[in-house]
């Protein structure tokens, strides 16, 4: 189990008391996602159990198409599920609407795309703010000198997406998820637009934020190796999961 | 951090920025010019009414309130009829001739002794009055527009003139020639489209008009020291619906400019509109984004609108010196926020749709 402190116990030199680790911080309970295609329904996900503890970190892989990221845009409250429960941090996303889910969103989740998905007109320092002053909480220089630091993105922050390297785009986007300390951060193959070098660092960046700062961890991935970084691996088929294996 | 993001979105297409603001600029220039084109012309046309010195005007019952295009001539001899109403010192007629040859301008027919009993004369920058069937009298404005001077030929309804005399202007009109003259080049002997009246005492005007009314009833009256008033586009019939129309005309472009803006805007902000919402963002919020950069757009379109309209002022103004257009204050904020308004409708529907885009989809956008 990864050790439950937050980016703001780093910060103070103090753990978190307020945190419980042992209730699942993520679960979904029979989970169904339909899509429509004219008048035939489509399942992307079919009956999906699915539990996380705060402070784990865990892959999903499965092939294309098995319904890893509908799981990943569903759990993190960008779509809505057709039928079951979603509970994050024992909150019900099934029965919010758009408002309360967006709400959810900007408090609990934080996610992490494969193509970066920076704003191209602001440089790595405004994709960073953006997210505290869609939050809410306003610019924290502190907070905001620790996420940049611990990223390597110090000399950066200038620089516009269009001129960074695609690591360095990446690490932009892994501070802007975690800026506001968000209950789970969901990565949707963080690393499928890097090279080796470069995940490498990303996933090295993941573990350090799981097993440093107990951030909680849901990634999607293609790439076995990246499985290593993780405590568990769950494996997805035709839209269920078909196991859980705790990795070595 | 908003105002970050707007600007940053405003300046990431510059072409397209420029484009919109240059519609709102049209916009907001086109309905300064009209509005100062058609004020300065009554307001001036007006002046010049009030400064010839007479009491009263009496007009045919057909006869617009802009005498500029008055034609509607009314027999001469009303004015021996109204000289002997009790209380009239004075009745001058005066027939009204357009010309658009050239120029635009209105050429005042006048009997010289006449029009300077109801008047307190024409003051005089060079030459004389009218003496010769030829002569024509030039106010200093018309004077400096046609390059001309005393004893210089001047060409009207295909007839050369002989410049009497350059006049100060505020007398009526800026083009004066005999009366008989002009009456025979348009076929109007006999004829007067206007008569001024000068009342034996100011306190007595309200008399007079008593009893020209009865004299000639359906013969609208008006006092000249009113006229002022009385020339508002609302008065002139046709003339305010003519400003309104224009006014729709011009925000409907820009309307259309800014809907096209903002829209192609959305477009290609699909994907950062799904990332907004990813990290939370409300709809609120994206349309207050959108709405803001729209605002801003069009206040930087409002600024360059008011330049453009004194620049395109000082060069109508150059080109020709007689015209008046009048820009105040009220209306360049009257313009400014029709082009606010209309630049804001035009915005909402696109930060509507922008605010309903599901992020899954918008996320996936290439």
């Amino acid at each position: 189990m990864a050790i439950t402190v937050t980016i703001r116990s780093l910060m103070d030199g103090k753990p978190d008391p307020e945190r419980k680790p042992l209730d699942p911080i993520l679960k979904t309970e029979n989970l169904w996602k339909l899509y429509h295609a004219g008048k035939v329904e489509v399942p992307a996900l079919r009956g999906v159990n699915f539990d996380v503890l705060p402070g784990e970190s865990v892959a999903v892989m499965g092939p294309s198409g098995c319904g890893k990221s509908s799981l990943l845009y569903v759990i993190g409250g960008l779509a809505r599920a057709s039928r079951g429960k979603v509970l994050v941090d024992g909150n019900d996303l099934t029965a919010m609407g758009d408002a309360e889910r967006t709400k959810l969103r900007r408090s609990k989740i934080g996610f992490v795309f494969q193509r970066f998905n920076l704003l191209p007109t602001l440089t790595a320092r405004g994709n960073i703010a953006i997210a505290q002053y869609i939050h809410g909480d306003g610019y924290d220089p502190h907070r905001f000198d620790v996420v940049t630091k611990m990223l390597g993105l110090e000399g950066r922050l200038h620089h516009r997406p269009s001129e960074m390297s695609g690591g360095e785009q990446q690490r932009v986007a892994i501070a802007r998820a975690i800026i506001n300390e968000p209950k789970i951060l969901l990565a949707d193959e963080p690393t499928g637009n890097l090279d080796t070098k470069n995940s490498d660092i990303v996933l090295e960046m993941l573990r350090r934020l799981n097993k440093d700062l107990g951030q909680t961890i849901v990634m999607i991935t293609h790439n076995p190796e990246a499985t290593t970084y993780f405590d568990r691996v769950v494996h997805m088929r035709d839209g269920i999961i078909v196991d859980g294996v705790p990795a070595d | 951090m908003m105002w970050q993001l707007v600007l940053r979105n405003l300046f990431h297409r510059p072409m397209r920025t420029l484009i919109g603001v240059m519609a709102v600029a049209v916009e907001v220039a086109l309905v300064i010019l009209i509005v100062g084109l058609t004020s300065g012309i009554l307001q001036e046309t007006a002046k010049r009414i009030e400064g010839i010195g007479a009491d009263l005007m009496v007009q045919s019952p057909t006869a617009p309130m802009l005498i500029t295009f008055s034609g509607s001539p009314m027999p001469i001899k009303i004015a021996d009829k109204l000289a002997e109403l009790k209380y009239v010192r004075a009745v001058a007629p005066a027939l009204l001739q357009f010309n658009s040859t050239g120029g635009v301008e209105t050429v005042w027919g006048i009997d010289a002794k006449s029009f300077r009993e109801v008047s307190s004369g024409f003051v005089f920058l060079q030459g004389h009055d009218l003496q010769d069937p030829d002569d024509i009298l030039v106010d200093d404005w018309q004077a400096k527009a046609k390059h001309v001077k005393v004893g210089d030929t001047y060409n009207l309804f295909n007839h050369k003139w002989n410049v009497a005399g350059v006049v100060e202007h505020g007398k009526g009109a800026r083009l004066f020639v005999p009366i008989a003259t002009l009456q025979d080049l348009v076929g109007a002997h006999d004829k007067a489209s206007l008569f001024l009246v000068k009342c034996s005492h100011p306190d007595h005007t309200e008399d007079v008009i008593a009893e020209i009314k009865d004299l000639l009833p359906n013969y609208p009256v008006r006092p000249l020291k009113e006229f002022m008033t009385l020339m508002t586009s609302t008065n002139i019939p046709g003339l305010e619906t003519f400003i309104n129309a224009m006014i729709a005309l011009a925000v409907s472009i820009g309307l259309l400019v800014i809907f096209l803006t903002m829209y192609t805007t959305v477009l290609e902000r699909t994907r950062d509109i799904g990332v907004l919402k990813s990290l939370g963002a409300s709809k609120v919020l994206i349309v207050r984004a959108l709405l803001t950069e729209t605002t801003l757009l069009c206040v930087l379109g409002i600024a360059a609108g008011v330049g453009l309209s004194y620049l395109v002022r000082a060069g109508f103004l150059a080109l020709f010196p007689t015209l008046s257009i009048l820009i105040t204050p009220e209306w360049v904020l009257r313009a400014g926020l029709i082009a606010l308004v209309g630049a804001v409708l035009g915005a909402s529907y696109p930060a509507w749709l922008a605010s309903r885009k599901d992020p899954v989809e918008a996320l996936s956008y290439d």
